[in-house]
């Protein structure tokens, strides 16, 4: 009896396990179905996406908070006496002008370069259990965000839209493992590869033997046919770390993206690229010293009396 | 559960990996289930988590993992224990059970050509993952239960 039992379970198992597999082909074969059904459930999703994310933006970097809190000490001190010219902003919601600050960022960026561009809130991520670095706006096809369109940030490159629905989208993060994109370094406009490894880690790869690096190297997208999915001349990252090791047909390196990928609130999409290529116009400047005023006295002799 | 791991959970920066509620939900619930309907819970659990808009790897994947596990968890190691499951029983059992989930996905999808990123990136989510599913045990674990037996009929119980 017990035995019968156990056979009704395998049968089951089994026939379950045939459906996934089923599943997987259908899925690998591109049927439509299947990712209709995902964009069905992004679509429920969004809203619910949406509650949370207002719901959650004060706390979600509480551990972060938590483990700079050391640091954020000692400027406890420098941060009293801007204080009080702080205040009368408090009006606003802090929330709402971390938002903002991202924002203009972004426009400033994207008017450089004259990108058209819509600009949209993040209103979750990709988390455990799917080993991929992604993020969803709160806009979608009815703000005219298409599939394969790059996503900026104040600071440059955050990644390629992946999917749409009418008022969300799917963006595919540049630290994704399965991210590459063509970039060019600043200047010398020798190209590479970057890979993107999760975390906020990023690989390059030289195209050519002849293509050199050097740390501190600005890295820019070098643009695709029709501008998708990357417009040219986003700042990408920049160069940390040479291989140097012999046996390498090219040469390699680490990359540091411009971009913190785990404190994004607002992005912008490219729409439209009036501007064409705007070569390294969008390479990051350094900051400039405050000049320093130095006064020299040259005493004068005063006559004897 | 599913929407509130969507919704809520996946906004958290963690400071070490992610957590997913969902799936030691999903093992502290299978751990108490009756086989038959925990492989159709498997499959279901498996389908839900693979509606998920964020995830890269194709359609399915979840499903045959979970539809996988579920077996195994309600037979052979359901097997292995005591028949009255003690919380710290079904704390390990749920923090392992996760973890081998994260991985036999990982394996899976690297045959199906997934990109999965770096040893070390990999390595951080899962320990990540376990983690904070024995840290959070004595929150979820009772939860589980509670809502288990609520699921059951007068005979049943």
């Amino acid at each position: 009896m017990a035995n019968r039992g156990t056979n009704r379970t395998r049968l089951l198992w089994v026939s379950l396990l045939v459906t996934s597999l089923f599943l997987i082909t259908l899925d690998l074969r591109g049927v439509s179905l299947i990712s209709s059904i995902r964009n069905g459930t992004q679509s429920f999703l969004a809203p619910i996406q949406r509650v949370g994310s207002n719901f959650l933006s004060p706390i979600s970097n509480l551990f972060e908070d938590i483990t700079n809190l050391g640091r954020t000490k000692s400027k406890i001190d420098a941060l009293r006496a801007e204080n009080e010219s702080l205040k009368s902003q408090l009006i606003l919601n802090e929330n709402a002008v971390g938002e903002l600050e991202q924002l203009k960022g972004v426009l400033d960026l994207a008017g450089k370069a004259r990108f058209k561009v819509v600009s949209a809130r993040v209103i979750s991520k990709g988390g455990t259990g799917t080993f991929g670095e992604t993020i969803v706006l709160d806009s979608g096809t009815n703000a005219g965000i298409k599939r394969d369109m790059t996503v900026i940030a104040a600071s440059g490159l955050v990644g390629v839209v992946k999917s749409t629905t009418a008022t969300s989208a799917v963006v595919l993060l540049m630290s994704d493992p399965s991210f590459r994109i063509g970039v060019r370094v600043a200047g010398s406009q020798d190209m590479g590869i970057l890979s993107g490894e999760g975390e906020g880690k990023f690989s390059l790869r030289m195209l050519s033997a002849t293509g050199q690096i050097k740390t501190g190297d600005v890295l820019l997208s070098r643009g695709s046919s029709g501008d998708k999915p990357f417009v040219p001349g986003v700042p990408v990252g920049k160069v940390i770390t040479v291989d140097n090791a012999t046996g390498q047909l090219t040469k390699q390196g680490r990359v540091q993206g411009f971009v913190d990928l785990n404190a994004l609130g607002v992005v912008s999409v490219v729409i439209g690229n009036i501007g064409g290529n705007p070569g390294d116009a969008l390479v990051p400047q350094a900051p400039r010293p405050a000049p320093t005023v130095t006064i020299f006295v040259t005493p004068t002799p005063t006559a004897k009396e | 559960m599913f929407l509130f791991q969507e919704a809520l959970l996946d906004r958290i920066d963690f400071f070490v990996g992610g957590f997913s509620l969902y799936l030691a939900f999903f093992m502290a619930w299978i751990m108490q289930d009756e086989r038959n309907s925990a492989v159709t819970t498997g499959f279901i659990a498996g389908f839900i988590l693979d509606l998920s808009p964020t995830l890269e790897a194709p359609f399915g994947l979840w499903t045959l993992v979970l539809t996988g596990m579920s077996y195994i968890l309600a037979t052979n190691v359901r097997a292995a224990l005591d028949s009255e499951l003690s919380p710290v029983v079904m704390t390990a059992v749920t923090v392992f059970g996760s973890s081998i989930a994260l991985i036999l996905f990982l394996l899976f999808g690297t045959i199906l050509g997934q990109d999965v990123g770096s040893g070390a990136y990999v390595t951080q989510e899962i320990i990540g993952n376990a983690l904070w599913a024995l840290l959070l045990s004595p929150i979820y674990i009772p939860v589980t239960i509670a809502l288990y037996r609520g699921t059951l009929t007068a005979r049943n119980r």
